[in-house]
């Protein structure tokens, strides 16, 4: 089982992406700080460097790459933007229900334009009344001849005001037990992003809320089977969701830990730099061994995926591992930093901020370990 | 059209720093820094690439270096070379600009018919410059340096814009030829997940100084006319007051400093 | 015709001077100046060539610097620097005569000729000499600064040996009106298909305040972070009338031109002032700088090898502390003028 090393195909593939990430990304940040928006020019160049394309299938012109290539993608964009590997992680939110559960008509219509970055996707599942808890949406459907008409709000949802392509749960209007997914196209009738939100941090990636107002649904976008509905969802954020949180929680953790070296061996006290002090190398050997410990949860997680097409498992405690882990990492970074932590000049400023998202995305930390302790009782 | 670019493996210039000498070895120190392409040679392989979009061509991406350099030929089939061809060999090690020039010289007479030699101007960590024309004379090509602009790239007689003193100088060079290109000529495009998928099938030959069919006499240290014959210390004869207190308090010391010695009029 | 000197076992050292708007360039007097020096150690001739479609009086300024004789070849077809038609002269007369040592200026010309020549010659060569000395044994020391240390280069066996050397660091000769020298002229190669031709040379006037005439420099590497940190060290020497220069990290940023750049393979200069703002104290650049009477550093690594090399120390990130300096700065001007 045990070989710890990359490819020298992954190195590759990581050189890439840190290339990407400190030429094309960085110069956006200051511009995303400013407005909470995506720019444009991101959105494209993420295009451009095929970083939709990871996960779809070569047929439908994808890279196929899998979850490992697509961790190591992510891990290296949030180490220069978490918002921006945010944005990128939940693409694959919308398109892995479709590559999994689409019909090739479906495939066929879909998936090309979301590999060029042409077409935008998320999912939208979570609403007020149930984000942990999916049962409890509201958001309901019911049929009319050959279509469904959905009605309900969603709320929270990342790249809300951008995506085409959404891929969306709703429960039947007859019986709770019943869910359907929905691939909904931004151009139809009835459908509308509405509130945006204004986030603390991952700032530049776009959050909202969406509205569906009698939205008449073709039975052509029914993904996966009628009343089967969650399956399709969970499938999305289950691996896919916790996967990607790995990748953003990783950047971030090695971000902080790479500021706080910096800065520790230039800042000087009592004659010496700072790093010096036991009271700093013992945060900084506390993020490294986060660090270490958090890349082989992901990348053991992502190569099981690779291998055998199920980790959700290991996700969860990936995911909560690292999430944990990066909010750690960006106190600790904010405190070797002193007074300059606080302050908006310097990154670590904003990696705290950035921080405090990560927790509650794709699960909170609570529901990870009722996950995990389901998983290790059953 | 057949292009053959030379690429080197350098220590990553931003990490340039940290390579010392031994003082008591004479040898380089040189852990802990990452081999990288040549910035320059990939602006040469741009030029390349550019190229073979205009008017189709074949690139070969040929290096010369130890074993890990191999990495840089399979970065350079990612970037969009045909085939890569690593020159390693025992015998290579310790060779100075006329050995490097000589051995990949050779290895481009093997390549065969070839049109075009591209190289970046200079490398980031030997900077002579001089690689390139020397393969172009032992070629028996033309060669140009500095190369910023290609006006008229087509045919057999090229115009092509090159650095000057305080301007520029125009060339016309006959095919075949070797270009040595500047940071001016283009904007490298990054490396790309497509193209590192597709050089999964492209092929690195590696060739020993055997299948050069030179003597080992000719290449590498012993092939050098040159050889780094002492190390020492450049010995600087000032020392340093370190103005202190806050960021203020020192930028109002080094004006006094300034305004005392009457260099602020 | 030819008035070729007869072979003699006297051996030369050779230096290719440069001819621009009918002046020899400051490099070229510089090298034959030296060549003079190592000649005189050696008991050689200094031998100088000089190529252009207007030759003025440079040959007599060649031998008045130190030259024995100067080889010209005087054509409009030389109006601009032809290296096909320089490397065919300079090789085939190198052949007939072995001279010991070939120097050039590290100029555009000589970073292209320099390596054909010694490639032609199957010789060897070094780049952008800090010095030139000679050994015990008769063999040229050939020395330049790398990896924080002086190297010393030498070509054992093979001749000519090679050098290339930037100007500034020689000093210019004075000129000896009483020296005679012999001018002799070169046939132009004749029945030879030239593969590549200089067309077209434009050369703009300089618009800043030149890096080798300045007297007080502020120089930015690589800790200037950004582009717009680069624009704050560029305004601190405005506000300072200083001459601005770098290091090779600001030109391979894209920053700042070649000409702006201190050092080994830049610009050698000599200023009073020297203010050098987050770069490292490379010797590649400091060697560019010689005999300044003050200089500082400010860097924000304690133990940046700078601060080994200057009078004055401020351990300051530079994002933050030029700003603050170009205001009180400002406000010194200010005060010295009400």
């Amino acid at each position: 089982m045990i070989d710890f090393t990359f490819t020298e195909e992954q190195e590759m593939f990581r050189k890439a992406a840190r290339e990407f990430a400190e030429g094309e990304v960085a110069p956006y940040i200051p511009e995303m700080e400013e407005t909470g928006n995506p720019p444009a020019g991101l959105v494209k160049a993420l295009g451009e460097a095929e970083m939709m394309a990871i996960t779809i299938p070569e047929a439908y012109g994808g890279l196929e790459l899998g979850y490992t290539a697509r961790l190591i993608a992510l891990e290296e964009i949030a180490r220069v933007s978490v918002a921006t590997a945010m944005m990128l992680q939940v693409f694959a939110l919308g398109i892995e229900p479709i590559i999994v559960f689409g019909t090739d008509k479906q495939k066929e219509k879909f998936l090309p334009g979301l590999a060029t970055g042409e077409r935008l996707a998320t999912a939208a599942v979570t609403e007020a009344t149930g984000g942990s808890d999916p049962t409890g949406i509201r958001t309901s459907y019911r049929k009319e001849g050959d279509d469904y008409i959905v009605n309900g709000r969603k709320c929270f949802i990342t790249n809300s005001h951008i995506a085409d392509t959404l891929v969306i749960l709703a429960k039947s209007e007859e019986n709770p037990k019943d869910f359907c997914a929905f691939i909904v196209e931004g151009t139809m009738e009835g459908f509308k992003a509405t509130h945006e939100e204004h986030k603390v941090g991952m700032k530049g990636c776009n959050t909202g809320e969406l509205a569906f107002e009698n939205l008449r649904i073709p039975k052509e976008n029914l993904l996966g089977e009628e009343g089967k509905g969650l399956r399709v969802t969970m499938a999305a954020i289950g691996d896919v969701g916790r996967g990607g949180m790995v990748g953003c929680a990783l950047g971030l953790q090695a971000a902080c830990l790479e500021e706080s070296i910096k800065f520790a061996n230039e800042r000087i006290l009592y004659g010496k730099p700072i790093s010096k002090l036991p009271a700093v190398q013992n945060k900084i050997a506390d993020m490294r061994i986060d660090l270490e410990a958090g890349r082989l949860l992901g990348y053991r997680a992502a190569a099981q995926h690779d291998a055998t097409g199920r980790s959700s498992n290991e996700f969860a405690v990936a995911k909560y591992y690292t999430t944990e882990a990066a909010q750690r990492a960006a106190k600790m970074a904010v405190d070797i930093h002193g007074g300059y932590g606080c302050m908006e000049e310097y990154a670590v400023s904003r990696y705290l901020r950035d921080s405090a998202v990560v927790g509650p995305s794709a699960g909170t930390s609570d529901i990870m370990k009722v996950i995990i302790g389901r998983w290790a009782l059953s | 059209m057949k292009i053959v670019v030379c690429v080197k493996a350098v220590p990553d210039p931003k990490e340039a720093d940290k390579i010392r000498i031994d003082p008591e070895t004479k040898t380089l120190i040189r852990d802990n820094v990452d081999l990288t392409i040549n910035p320059l040679d990939k602006h040469a392989l741009e030029a390349a690439l550019q190229l073979k979009k205009k008017f189709g061509a074949t690139i070969t991406a040929l290096s010369m270096g130890p074993p890990v350099a191999g990495a840089i030929v399979k970065e350079s089939l990612a970037l969009g070379a045909d085939h890569g061809i690593l020159l390693s060999d025992r015998a290579f090690g310790g060779a100075d600009a006329f050995a490097t020039a000589y051995t990949l010289s050779k290895a481009i007479e093997k390549i065969g018919q070839f049109d075009l030699v591209l190289c970046g101007m200079a490398s980031s960590d030997g900077a002579t410059e001089w690689v390139g024309p020397q393969i172009a004379t032992f070629l028996q090509i033309p060669v140009v340096t500095m190369v910023n602009e290609l006006l008229h790239d087509s045919g057999e007689r090229w115009l092509v814009k090159t650095a000057w003193e305080n301007g520029y100088r125009k060339v016309e060079v006959q095919l075949p030829a070797l270009l040595t290109v500047a940071r001016e000529i283009n904007k490298p495009k990054n490396l790309g997940f497509s193209g590192i998928i597709k050089a999964r099938k492209k092929e690195i030959t590696t060739w020993s100084h055997e299948e050069l069919d030179v003597s080992e006499e000719c290449v590498g240290s012993r092939g050098s006319p040159t050889i780094v014959a002492d190390f020492g210390t450049l010995e600087t004869a000032r020392e340093v007051r370190m103005l202190e207190g806050s960021a203020e308090e020192k930028a109002e010391q080094l004006v006094e400093i300034l305004a005392e010695s009457g260099a602020i009029r | 015709m030819n008035d070729m000197k007869a072979e003699t076992n006297k051996g030369s050292i050779w230096v290719v001077a440069e001819i621009k708007d009918c002046m020899v360039k400051p490099v070229s007097l510089q090298l034959v100046g030296k060549a003079r020096e190592l000649a005189d150690q050696l008991q050689m001739d200094v031998e100088t060539f000089l190529f252009g479609d207007r030759l003025g009086d440079g040959p007599q300024l060649l031998v008045a610097a130190g030259a024995d004789t100067v080889y010209t070849a005087v054509s409009d077809e030389l109006e601009m620097y032809q290296p096909e038609l320089y490397a065919e002269m300079i090789c085939t007369l190198a052949k007939e005569k072995h001279p010991e040592i070939i120097l050039l200026g590290s100029t555009f010309i000589g970073r292209e000729l320099a390596p054909i020549v010694a490639a032609r010659l199957d010789t060897g060569l070094t780049a952008h000499c800090i010095n030139l000395v000679l050994n015990s044994d008769g063999t040229l020391d050939q020395q330049i600064p790398a990896y924080g240390g002086l190297i010393s280069i030498i070509c054992p066996d093979r001749r000519p040996q090679m050098a290339t050397v930037a100007e500034g660091v020689f000093s210019t000769p004075g000129a000896d009106r009483s020296r005679s020298g012999a001018v002799v002229s070169m046939p132009l190669p004749s029945d030879v298909r030239w593969r590549v031709k200089t067309v077209e040379i434009v050369e703009e006037q300089r618009q800043e305040q030149s890096l080798e005439s300045a007297s007080f420099i502020v120089a930015g590497g690589a800790g200037a972070g950004t582009h717009s940190g680069w624009g704050k060290i560029h305004e601190l020497s405005g506000i300072l009338n200083a001459a601005l220069g770098c290091t090779r990290p600001v030109v391979d940023e894209g920053w700042a031109g070649l000409e702006t750049m201190i050092g080994q393979s830049g610009k050698m200069v000599s200023p009073q002032f020297y203010i050098g703002v987050g770069l490292s104290g490379e010797l590649q650049h400091m060697v560019g700088i010689k005999g300044a009477s003050i200089m500082v550093a400010i860097n924000n690594d304690p133990k940046s090898p700078v601060f080994e090399q200057v009078d004055y120390g401020i351990v300051e990130d530079c994002t933050s502390f030029i700003p603050l300096l170009i205001e009180k700065i400002k406000a010194r001007v200010e005060q010295k003028v009400s």
